[in-house]
């Protein structure tokens, strides 16, 4: 017994598909790697293009006309704001960079000192030790 | 009015044989994805943004999970996709994935280009984007090294941005479906063609480049089965479930891009594929040559051998170029998309990149 109904428009339209992408698929596969195909694709661009030009063209006109802005009035605005975040972002890294060098700074500072401090430390042991040389000499 | 009409049919279909109901159902349920079915949520995987320039912003996903890889790792994928194609859906997603695995992943996300954004270039995505994000990951995951993932297009930036900056401490690169040889891009080299293909033209006329005209070349590629086989696939296979999810899953990826910078596509298609300057040492951004032999990092460059976007050949390329010591290309036996989406990206694509990071972090 059949699984599906004796007309499936669903199997007819797959049957169709398949069929014709076995059929064609090389024949179309040659036809776009073939020179004329794009040029023709190139031609075709061109058209778009000049149609595209021609609209945003009319398009400024008329917006200019009636004292309105265009979308490259407002892009230039956009820009000015992205162009402001850039030099805080700029500010931001000079921050960063002048925090690490500060803390490179600070802890080098330290190591100075705890070694002065070191030092200083063998200093007084050194001169306690000759104040006790000096008393005991002094006794005898 | 509607509503009762098809009740009646319904109720006409229940009393006919069982194979009659599921061909019914069938075309029932086609109509209803195509038509009144709202389109699949995407990029779940909860997040935070830690840094913002411009539309870009920078996410760490689920910062509280313990991360138990000690190298975070940084995705950056193509200018004309939106973030979510790493994040698709849960169960289905590579940062999902990652991040379960103790991964510390991030994402930098370029955002929507407006008209105002037409003049940005490649090189201001790889030189003023892409190393301050590395920077901000390193801060926040308070770590020494990491890693960076480049999904298509993004992969190729990321190459250029990896050979200039040898300064960084990037210890392993992976690159899925990234082209690098452009000196045959198959029907590409073809079409766009200096003598046809009026590159300053279009850019000078549309600014910025629609995703429609790239989707448009993209399926052109293989006009039958891009343009129709999805839909006899969805007529096919409408009555299971799972299958619709991922088919609408995948339909909402490729008709959800958004538009190329100008200057860029000027760059990508002039550069790229007409003149082929990267593999050959010829590429120059802000007057440095970029000289892949300089990537020393540890790489996985993976392609997939029914890809027409990125054909393997100019994935495999790489390889002989860098000076990496430790260097692996994998070839799936997938397409394009299907690397990241779908049953061979979620058995064989997330294993692969999480074993491989793994190994490679130690």
């Amino acid at each position: 017994m059949s699984h599906t109904l004796p007309i499936d428009p669903f199997k007819i339209w797959q049957d169709i598909y398949n069929k014709t992408e076995n059929a064609w698929s090389d024949a179309i596969q040659d036809t776009l790697g073939k020179e004329s195909f794009s040029e023709g694709l190139g031609q075709t661009l061109n058209s778009y293009l000049q149609y595209q030009e021609f609209v945003t063209k009319t398009a400024e006109a008329y917006l200019t006309q009636f004292n309105m802005p265009s979308r490259d009035e407002v892009a230039n605005v956009a820009s000015l704001v992205i162009n402001t975040e850039n030099k805080i972002d700029h500010l931001e890294d000079q921050l960063e960079q002048l925090a690490e060098e500060n803390t490179k700074e600070i802890n080098s500072l330290k190591r100075t000192i705890s070694n002065l401090d070191k030092k200083l430390d063998r200093v007084l042991a050194e001169i306690e030790k000759n104040e006790k040389a000096g008393a005991t000499a002094k006794k005898k | 009015m509607i509503y009762s009409s098809w009740k009646e049919v319904d109720n006409w279909v229940d009393k006919m044989p069982d194979e009659y109901k599921s061909s019914y159902n069938r075309l029932k349920r086609f109509s209803e994805v195509l038509t009144t079915e709202p389109e699949p949520l995407v990029g779940q995987t909860p997040k935070e943004v830690i840094w913002t320039k411009n539309k870009s912003k920078l996410y760490r996903y689920q910062p509280a999970i313990k991360k138990t890889n000690k190298v975070p790792i940084l995705m950056v994928y193509a200018l004309i996709n939106k973030p979510y194609i790493l994040d698709l859906s849960p169960g289905n997603s590579l940062i999902e994935h990652l991040t379960n695995q103790g991964h510390d992943v991030y994402l930098l996300d370029w955002g929507t280009a407006g008209y105002e954004d037409r003049h940005m270039k490649l090189e201001d995505y790889i030189m003023d984007y892409i190393p301050r994000a590395t920077k901000k990951v390193l801060q926040t995951s308070n770590a020494k090294e990491l890693s960076v993932l480049g999904y298509c297009m993004g992969g190729t930036m990321t190459s250029i941005f990896a050979a200039l900056h040898p300064e960084l401490p990037i210890r392993n690169l992976i690159f899925m479906t990234s082209p690098f040889d452009f000196s045959d891009a198959g029907h590409y080299t073809n079409w766009l063609d200096k003598r046809y293909f009026n590159l300053d033209k279009l850019v000078d006329t549309m600014g910025n480049i629609s995703p429609e005209f790239i989707d448009f070349g993209n399926k052109l590629l293989n006009p039958i089965q891009n343009f129709y086989g999805p839909y006899v696939s969805l007529a096919e296979r409408a009555d299971n479930e799972n299958f619709v999810e991922g088919w609408k899953l995948m339909q909402k990826w490729l008709k959800d891009g958004i538009p190329f910078p100008g200057e860029s596509y000027r760059q990508w298609i002039g550069e790229f594929y007409q003149e082929n300057k990267l593999i050959n040492d010829e590429l120059y951004v802000r007057g440095r040559q970029v000289k892949l032999s300089e990537i020393k990092a540890n790489v996985l460059n993976i392609a997939a051998s029914r890809d027409n976007i990125a054909l393997p050949h100019q994935v495999e390329a790489l390889n002989d170029k860098i000076s990496s010591k430790n260097k692996t290309f994998h070839l799936l036996e997938t397409g394009h998309v299907s690397v990241t989406v779908g049953r061979t990206a979620i058995n064989e694509t997330y294993p692969l990149i999480d074993e491989w990071l793994v190994e490679h972090s130690k």
